[in-house]
């Protein structure tokens, strides 16, 4: 059986309790009253209504109040303000202040009715909001440890043989059999890079990196990012210059997740490069902001495909020739944006294609706490 | 001084357990398992052991630390060194923070993510006998 929907009707009016009841009972609601302000809502801490209808003008706290106060125990209660034709600017008012609808006296039970149905659908909707809001939240916590446990755990306990039997049959394996058993080696260190990468994905930057934040040097950023890519870009003959200006100031932030963005954007640079290609990494401060450009001469994203390179999971037409997943640029997004920092592109199909990171520059009049 | 040094693993993966006690035994280790924290706890109170090699994420949940906080409380227990082989690694930084598991916990950094690369292994676990071995037999 579907569970009652419950109201709550605070007024003082004795009439307007009477045919509030009367047109609301006959459509199986749970109803509980109150006469004023303050019973209304000490009766609201134990009935939890789903609709509460009060009256703005009562004697004792104002509806305003009441209004207020339940809104602040369950932010989701979704409230009618009753009002006479003379207080019609004060439910505006309350409307403004959160309250659903308001009901001008007199009403029929019609208007009654009506406003109660598309208030209880309204509470509906926003539970169930907030109920997949919660789920959506759990799945992306619980995501990692999940993912971690079930797919890594078996994938390292498959590894780990693979390392025994290599090391135990040593010498008695010929080169094709010692060959085949490092190239499984390599696939299953593949596939648990990969999911390294999706749990970062999903559970990291979170808020809480914010409390790691320290000063950076860009320059250790792109050092690092570089070196990362070098190997993948000296295999395809791509050569990576950079041009970091002297004197470029810190940023505030986590070295750790920004050399990562810095690394994906290189090394998403050099994928995407023809062979003889050449990178090149650039980074200045101007205007209260450090850039950080990382253009290639490579094969370029068509311009539909531009707004979606920065979303998981998106691989454009251009990328078609190359392997990969498609969350390295939205993991460098998060974290620039984590940084208070933004992301954006521009690219010509045939021509090439510029990143661009472009991060915050705390003031030297307004120093960081954690500065002397 | 030439008795083969004797090492507990507990871990509740019979698989992973193969890949490192193959490794281990080709090295010369003498290895026990565990396959639980129950019969990890038991088998450390009956034989003393040069070493434990020591998953976290057990049975329901992190038993692994519950196994380390145990030791770390118990005077002869205390003295064996942990290596601790975890696929959380990142996770149990922010689980546990900064606070140590076990007395050589901070000092000879012995966490190993899994899978362990056979050279790492041998060299961590070689690393550990000697800090295990300077400290000495557990004071009276």
């Amino acid at each position: 059986m579907e569970k009652r929907s419950r109201i709550l009707i605070i007024d003082d009016e004795e009439v307007v309790l009477d045919s509030c009841l009367a047109v609301l009972k006959r459509a199986n609601h749970e109803i509980a009253v109150a006469r004023d302000g303050t019973a209304g809502l000490a009766l609201a801490q134990e009935f939890g209504p789903d609709l509460i209808l009060v009256d703005l003008m009562m004697p004792g706290i104002t509806g305003f109040e009441v209004l207020e106060a339940l809104r602040a125990a369950d932010p989701a209660v979704v409230a009618i303000v009753i009002t006479g034709y003379s207080t019609v600017g004060s439910a505006v008012e309350a409307m403004k202040r959160g309250a659903f609808d308001f009901l001008p006296k007199p009403f029929t039970p019609d208007e009654l009715r009506l406003i109660v149905d598309r208030g209880l659908e309204k509470r509906r909707l926003v539970l169930e909001t907030l109920a997949l809001r919660k789920e959506r939240e759990m799945v992306r916590e619980n995501f990692a440890a999940i993912v971690s446990h079930e797919l890594r755990s078996p994938l390292s306990a498959v590894q780990q043989n693979l390392y025994g039997l290599a090391a135990e049959l040593g010498e008695k394996l010929d080169d094709t059999q010692r060959n085949r058993l490092e190239r499984m080696k390599v696939r299953i260190a593949d596939m648990l890079k990969l999911i390294e990468t999706w749990l970062r994905a999903v559970s990291v930057p979170n808020d809480d990196i914010r409390e790691r934040f320290a000063p950076v040097s860009l320059r250790t950023c792109i050092d690092k990012a570089v070196e990362t890519a070098q190997p993948h870009a000296t295999r395809k003959d791509v050569a990576i210059t950079e041009t970091v200006a002297e004197a470029l100031p810190c940023v505030r932030g986590d070295e750790v997740s920004l050399t990562e963005a810095v690394v994906n954007v290189v090394n998403n640079a050099v994928k995407y490069s023809k062979t003889g290609g050449k990178v090149e990494v650039k980074a200045a401060a101007a205007d209260g902001r450090v850039t950080i450009s990382v253009a290639d001469n490579g094969v370029g994203i068509a311009p539909e495909d531009l707004p979606f390179v920065f979303d998981g999971f998106f691989r454009g037409k251009t990328a078609a020739a190359e392997t990969g997943v498609g969350l390295g640029l939205a993991l460098a997004r998060r974290i620039v944006e984590s940084h208070d920092g933004a992301i954006s592109v521009e690219s010509q199909v045939g021509k090439g294609t510029t990143f661009v990171i472009s991060l915050p520059v705390p003031a030297p009049d307004n120093p960081s706490p954690a500065a002397p | 001084m030439t008795q083969r040094k004797q090492l507990l693993m507990i871990d509740d993966d019979p698989d992973f357990v193969d890949g490192i006690k193959s490794i281990l035994t080709a090295a010369k280790y003498d290895v026990d398992v565990a396959y639980n924290s129950k019969d990890g706890l038991a088998a450390l109170e009956k034989k003393k052991y040069d070493l434990l090699l020591l998953d976290i994420m057990m049975g329901r949940g992190a038993e692994g630390v519950m196994i380390a906080r145990k030791m770390g409380r118990d005077p002869k227990l205390r003295e064996v060194p942990v290596l601790i082989m975890t696929g959380i690694r990142e996770q149990i930084a922010f689980l546990f923070g900064s606070k140590a598991l076990h007395p050589h916990f901070v000092e000879v950094d012995e966490m190993l993510e899994k899978p362990v690369e056979p050279k790492q292994l041998l060299e961590r676990v070689e690393a550990l006998l000697k800090a295990g071995g300077k400290k000495g037999p557990a004071k009276k």
